[in-house]
């Protein structure tokens, strides 16, 4: 078990999230910086599969009552038990030893892995909350959560994974399904501008406000969406989709963040600038396939 | 779009990824570095042509009992010229296909509404609308799942839980089937 003992501003357990009920309406959900994640799992030997716990304004506080290999990842996060642990970088945890995470100021989505993982019952085949629709809950102090068994590798402690530059502000992505919706003017000032991040960004997506970037006439047929996908609505301001994004959109896509840079957009803060580089599908795979490649030598 | 779904149930069936199909799209999820993008790509239109000839599917009929009490119920009467009884009446007294579902889980597109009575979505969209309101927009109407934002007109409301994430089926109403309105 693990014992919660504070929770910070919000903390949900997510796994890689629920992809067998888009049809029926509900988002994938799962971490909205799916690399920080994974390299959390990578860190304390779980499978891919296991579930995390996504934390939103730390501190969070527990200990475990068994021991059990444990770390942080995200942007600007680290650990603090009897020693402080960088993010990124796995530690040892005793039987009872009581860590905190703690997010420095452009922290926004931190990643707490323990080894076994959180072993919840799954809701729809997945352990992903989805708040809005009442699956899972936010975590409370004072709870236990179950967590799944593992040997404890104590050799693994120490072990880190490499951090992304979330401090740059360039995000790659390719061009959009509905890109002819565009005009050429408008494409080049979507991809020459700079955007700020707005405050009501959130894990459905980051809201962008910058030069308004107006799509031709006409409606388009709602279609499914992706993460990553930029929509522009009719006021012409950004919105890329992340973890907790609708099945369906009704909003043409303008280009789609490549998957290795989702959470370089999802952890900019409010008030932060980002700027779309434009890659091809090559360079995009290649990207999946590197950040892949890097968690796979510590798994 | 009968079409879609039978393509978004065949790539399903294939295991690399979950499909969604919409009014005149699928969209395919697979993962790039265990299938390549353009051999995806060929299998989908192999699978497309497979699917010339699709029986037009009959769905399960489901019920939705109504009480006619919504907060625009009676502007969006005015606005369409016509009586809150012949609205009422009309809005009962078709069926209607369930699209697709999206924007919350299980919030199913039906249509298509009687001409008489499609009005456009509310300018100024609601910070929370109540769970089981039920609404029309553009032509379509539907049931909304939970408490959430929404741009659709409120004409009613219903006790029937159209999600619950307990169930075995957790989307009371799924993609193709026939949806009716009782009024209660």
């Amino acid at each position: 078990m693990m014992q919660i003992v504070a929770t910070g501003l919000r903390a949900t357990i997510q796994d890689r999230g629920r992809f067998g009920h888009l049809r029926e309406g509900v988002p994938p959900s799962g971490p909205a910086d799916p690399y920080a994640f994974a390299a959390a799992q990578a860190l304390v030997g779980n499978d891919p599969g296991a579930a995390a716990i996504e934390i939103v304004g730390g501190a969070f506080t527990f200990h475990c009552e068994s021991p059990r290999i444990v770390t942080v990842t995200g942007r600007d996060v680290a650990l603090r038990g009897r020693d402080l642990v960088p993010g990124w970088t796995a530690a040892f945890a005793r039987s009872g030893e009581v860590f905190t995470v703690v997010g420095g100021e452009r922290s926004r989505f931190a990643y707490l892995a323990v080894s076994g993982g959180i072993a919840t019952e799954p809701i729809l085949g997945s352990r992903s909350a989805f708040l809005p629709a009442g699956i899972g809950r936010p975590l409370r102090a004072g709870e236990a959560l179950p967590l799944g068994n593992a040997r404890v590798d104590a050799e693994r402690a120490g072990l880190s994974a490499p951090s992304p530059d979330y401090d740059t502000g360039q995000i790659r992505a390719i061009t959009g399904p509905h890109a002819q919706r565009f005009t050429d003017e408008a494409e080049t000032l979507f991809f020459r501008s700079d955007f700020l991040v707005e405050p009501a960004s959130d894990r459905m997506g980051t809201r962008l406000s910058g030069p308004r970037i107006g799509a031709r006439e006409g409606e388009i047929l709602t279609c499914g969406v992706v993460a990553g996908a930029v929509q522009i609505p009719s006021g012409g301001a950004p919105i890329v989709l992340l973890a907790e994004h609708q099945a369906t959109g009704g909003y043409p896509v303008i280009a789609t963040v490549i998957s290795a840079d989702l959470g370089l957009v999802a952890q900019r803060l409010p008030g932060e600038r980002l700027r779309f580089a434009r890659v091809d599908r090559g360079l995009a795979i290649a990207a999946l396939r590197d950040a892949r490649a890097a968690l796979e030598v510590i798994a | 779009m009968a079409r879609a779904r039978a393509l978004a149930d065949a790539w399903d069936a294939r295991g690399e990824g979950s499909a969604v199909p919409a009014y005149a799209s699928v969209v395919v999820r697979f993962d790039p570095l265990r299938l390549a993008p353009a051999d995806a790509e060929t299998t989908v239109l192999r699978l497309a042509k497979t699917l010339d000839h699709v029986a037009s599917e009959s769905g399960r009929e489901i019920e939705i009992p109504t009480y006619y009490d919504g907060p625009d119920l009676v502007e969006t009467a005015e606005r369409s010229g016509v009586s809150v009884e012949l609205l009422i009446a009309l809005h009962s007294g078709r069926v209607y296909r369930a699209f697709f579902l999206g924007f919350l889980p299980g919030f199913a597109y039906c249509g298509v509404l009687d001409p008489a009575i499609v009005a456009p979505r509310l300018l100024r969209p609601r910070e929370r609308v109540p769970a089981g309101s039920v609404a029309v927009a553009d032509g379509q109407t539907s049931v909304y799942p939970f408490d959430s934002p929404g741009g659709w007109r409120l004409i009613g409301r219903t006790d029937v839980r159209v999600f619950d994430s307990r169930r075995d089926s957790p989307a009371l109403i799924r993609p193709g089937d026939r949806v009716r309105f009782v009024a209660r």
